[in-house]
């Protein structure tokens, strides 16, 4: 954690939730749900009558250990100068650490100390209820719909809350029979929302949070202003992409890809909200679904017309639940939309009426008189989706509007003191995002059920959208398509390898490995970051049009070879891929020819591409990947984040650009008085040729540096 | 303002501090480190809520708008510890400040103008004029954020001229600068308070602020220990002791 002390609020939120997605995959791998581990009480004897309330000595012992740990953790918090460093470092990290203190280290007992208590109240909770992963893993809901009643810092409040909350799901429990219903609602499951209403009525009852200048300080690393032309060509590509691998697939493999898609949609809909605006939601999928169920129930004949009603829908909902909201920010807001998502998974979707048979049944699209037949058909119709609303999210992020969400995420105060009403704009980014998402489950033309739509699928999706690259389109994509077709373990496994590869791709920029993926923000002094505006031939990369031309020869090739089952060795396949599709464009680059210099990093590139021909050859596709469709994209995939990797310790950008990041002063042994940016301004005023400015490699800068100084 | 008074806790951070900036009128607010300057900054513009006393914008009380309520009564600031939009370039900077001032000057709020401008500038040129009068021009598509702090201040400053304010709050905007950068910052501000712009500056650089203050206000301990044109203060014995004596 200590990586990301001081980064961002909706990074520390995401890193802990993946933290927690990681830690429920290693439970389940190291506890197979199939297995029962029962287990003891802790004491077994004894029993206690209190004015006609049978007290157990397990029950005794939870009671005694929970006054104790108050009484101690008050002590610790008031009395000790621990506790008191720990106070500070919520109220002023930089202060503590001005006036002697630690704060690293004592951030890292705090983490220990709510560790352990945690796993205290698991080895009491044990006896008492029958602990499965996820559920246990969701009980953070319960407490923290106790613990905001103290506002996270109070005990008393705490326990108060605590107490509140247990009361009131017994009574709500003994009051709402199997049957109870309130008119055409079904009660039946209220007890199991009445921690999520609870924590949602208590955060709605915080006061707003005030401003806080300053509260952000860090130099953060530009993004870069995605491109519309290689948005729209990338879109070609996803759906040419999807009809080719689609006709492979077998039904059962498009229906599943179907709700990949849809869910990559849902995903897609973090872009704006989260990568552009800094705001976290995690019920994305609870607008998912309420867009599928929307399109189920009233639109069955599968008219377009619905498709919008649905979105409309959404979007009314999501301004809804923001407007109370986010008054709230940071963690707050994140609780909030868990306490929606568990509400709506329990009280809306678990209604009869709502998904008849805990189902909803989407239908496939109709457009008028042209209507879409079959699950492929569908397929390509998510794919087109998906291809529009990311291009409009690309045109987004260039627009005024794009500028100033991203503006809003940086200095919230600033934006105020510019006369930006933060509230209506957030409102409206949440509402455009409660609207991608459904469209996502409108449009997905498949039957889901109840569970597709829970908390512990939307988690997931805020974190793969994150280690895919937040606020990336293609990020989007991969996170989406990961979670909708695999098992939650096999998606764990997966985001750890992506952010292996993005950890990877950072290496050709020292001093900038934090930005790897989720670590996006850490603090630098000195950001030294200037990219070449210059555009045309990617330097030491195939041209362009002749690499176009040759992929659509390969990709046309692979599709006839997997077509006809010619492949027996899919190791050799995909080693084949990578070498067609991630080595051979940047052999130019190490292999130059006569009378050009190499440019970029050649050894560990080099190196870099032996190792990635080998584990591709050496994992075992076949074996790892039933159907050959899913196999083919998991290649592709791989081959991608290969080729991405490839250039990043080359040192170039994903769009082929030299990134002169790597070239730090020390590096090349220069005085380092001078940012790029101001070498880069000193060497147009001393005239420097503008065709070496916008080649900026060590050597260029050196020559820029030579020529501002002398 | 008058009779502002800020409580944090138990801690009075400011006490019955009354003042004011007329059109065109540049005024210092002085002090020691802690004695509220930037705490009243925030106080006028809403980021904190007053205990006490009251905030007027030409004449109208805003004690009970929002932060961005304020901005569009023609209030304007840029922050002592940076607060740039550091993912975007400079001149983007700049533009979310005028984009962001269009989107409320077409709901019929109006704002006062400053600059030398017919007031309907496509945005693009608006920009360009601002950076230009701030002499970034040559660093228009340069990332805020790998600025030196120095210009990343002018480009606050920038950014709040693009929403054309007719008061102008600045916390510390020279500190960065060197020398020539300063006096030419000074000339700058004489430019703008020439234009009919409202300047309250807060600056540690006293040379600075006895050039181009008309009126200066001194804090200390969250009080006005002193107020009065340049000469006035330079002479007032507290003043000395509290702050001049110190630095120098």
């Amino acid at each position: 954690m200590r990586g990301i002390e001081g980064a961002q609020e909706v990074v520390k939120i995401v890193v802990t939730v993946s933290l927690m997605v990681a830690l429920i995959f290693v439970a389940l791998w190291i506890w197979p749900e199939d297995q029962a581990h029962p287990l003891g009480n802790l004491v077994s004897t004894g029993e206690l009558k209190v004015a006609g309330v049978t007290l157990t000595g397990q029950r005794l012992l939870t009671i005694g250990t929970a006054i104790v740990v108050a009484i101690v953790l008050r002590f610790i918090l008031r009395g000790t100068r621990l506790g008191i460093a720990m106070r500070a470092v919520v109220d002023d990290r930089s202060l503590l650490k001005l006036n002697g203190g630690r704060p690293d280290r004592t951030s890292m007992l705090s983490w220990a100390l709510g560790a352990s208590l945690a796993a205290v109240s698991g080895v009491l909770l044990a006896s008492e209820q029958a602990p499965s992963v996820i559920p246990l893993t969701l009980l953070v809901v319960n407490a923290y719909a106790a613990a905001v009643v103290g506002r996270l810092r109070s005990i008393p409040g705490a326990f108060a809350g605590s107490i509140v909350l247990g009361l009131a799901i017994s009574y709500v429990g003994a009051y709402t029979p199997a049957d109870a219903a309130w008119g055409p609602i079904a009660l039946d499951n209220l007890q199991r929302a009445v921690p999520a209403i609870m924590l949602f009525l208590v955060i709605l009852a915080q006061p707003q949070v005030r401003l806080r200048a300053h509260s952000l300080q860090r130099a953060r690393r530009p993004m870069p202003v995605p491109n519309q032309r290689l948005a729209a060509i990338g879109g070609l590509v996803l759906v040419a992409t999807v009809v080719g691998i689609g006709s492979l697939m077998s039904g059962p493999d498009q229906n599943t890809l179907l709700k990949g898609f849809g869910f990559a949609i849902a995903t897609l809909s973090l872009v704006p909200l989260t990568g552009y605006s800094g705001q976290i939601s995690l019920a994305q999928l609870t607008f998912t679904g309420i867009g599928a169920v929307v399109m189920a129930s009233w639109g069955a004949s599968g008219d377009v017309f619905w498709v919008f009603v649905a979105v409309a829908v959404c979007s009314a909902v999501g301004a809804l639940v923001a407007l109370p909201a986010l008054r709230l920010s940071g963690i707050y807001l994140a609780l909030a939309t868990a306490a929606f998502a568990i509400f709506c998974y329990w009280m809306v979707f678990q209604q009869q009426d709502v998904m008849p048979g805990s189902t909803a049944s989407v239908p496939y699209l109709k457009i008028g008189p042209l209507e879409v037949g079959s699950d492929f058909g569908q397929l390509v119709v998510l794919a087109v989706a998906f291809a529009v609303i990311a291009n409009v999210l690309v045109a987004l992020r260039r627009s005024a509007w794009g500028r100033r969400l991203t503006a809003m995420r940086d200095s919230p105060v600033a934006c105020a003191t510019l006369g930006l009403n933060l509230m209506s704009t957030k409102v409206g980014v949440f509402a455009l995002s409660a609207a991608i998402a459904g469209a996502g489950g409108a449009l997905a033309g498949r039957t889901f059920v109840v569970d597709d739509f829970g908390l512990d699928q939307s988690l997931p999706i805020t974190m793969l959208a994150v280690v895919g690259g937040i606020g990336s389109v293609g990020g989007a994509l991969l996170g989406g398509l990961l979670l909708g077709v695999a098992p939650i373990a096999t998606t764990a496994l997966a985001a750890n390898a992506i952010g292996v590869f993005r950890v990877l791709q950072r290496l050709g920029h020292p001093g900038d490995l934090g930005h790897a993926g989720l670590h996006g923000d850490r603090p630098r002094a000195h950001p030294r970051r200037c990219r070449s505006r210059h555009r045309g031939r990617l330097p030491g990369l195939l041209p362009l049009r002749e690499a176009i031309a040759a992929a659509i020869v390969a990709a046309a090739a692979l599709w006839l070879a997997a077509r006809t089952e010619l492949i027996a060795n899919w190791g050799l396949f995909a080693a084949v891929v990578v070498l067609a599709f991630a080595v051979l464009p940047v052999l130019p680059a190490i292999l130059p020819p006569p009378g050009e210099n190499r440019r970029g990093r050649v050894g560990p590139t080099a190196v870099w591409l032996v190792v990635l021909l080998a584990v591709t050859a050496l994992i075992p596709w076949e074996n790892a990947i039933g159907s050959t469709g899913f196999r083919l994209i998991a290649i592709l995939g791989w081959t991608v984040l290969g080729a991405l990797t490839t250039l990043g310790i080359l040192g170039l950008d994903p769009t082929g650009r030299l990134n002169v990041s790597g070239a730090s002063p020390d590096h090349i042994g220069l005085d380092s008085s001078l940012g790029d940016a101001e070498a880069m301004v000193a060497a147009a005023e001393v005239g420097v040729d503008e065709e070496l400015l916008s080649v900026p490699t060590p050597v260029a800068l050196e020559v820029l540096r030579g020529g501002g100084d002398r | 303002m008058s009779g502002v008074t800020v409580r944090f806790g138990g801690h009075q951070a400011l006490t019955d501090v009354s003042l004011g900036v007329d059109e065109g009128q540049i005024v210092g607010l002085i002090g020691p480190n802690g004695a509220g300057k930037t705490t009243l900054f925030n106080a006028v513009c809403g980021v904190v809520t007053p205990s006490a006393g009251s905030v007027r914008i030409m004449g109208r009380d805003v004690s009970n708008l929002n932060t961005h309520r304020r901005a569009r009564l023609g209030l304007g600031r840029t922050f002592q510890r940076l607060e740039v939009f550091s993912s975007l370039t400079v001149s983007d900077n700049v533009r979310v400040g005028v984009e962001i001032r269009q989107t409320w000057e077409r709901r019929g709020t109006t704002a006062r103008q400053f600059l030398a401008t017919d007031g309907n500038l496509p945005v693009d040129a608006e920009v360009d004029l601002i950076l230009e009068r701030l002499g970034l021009g040559g660093l228009a598509d340069v990332p805020v954020g790998s600025l030196p702090t120095g210009q990343a201040r002018l480009v606050e400053l920038g950014r709040a001229l693009g929403a054309r304010p007719s008061v102008l709050l600045l916390d510390e905007p020279a500190s960065g600068l060197d020398d020539p950068e300063t006096a030419d910052f000074g000339r700058l501000l004489t430019d703008l308070a020439g234009a009919g712009l409202g300047i309250l500056l807060v600056e540690h650089d006293v040379g600075l602020v006895m050039d181009v203050c008309e009126h200066i206000c001194v804090l200390d301990f969250g009080s006005v220990i002193a107020s009065g044109d340049p000469e006035v203060v330079r002479a007032n014995e507290a003043v000395v002791a509290a702050y001049l004596g110190a630095g120098t």
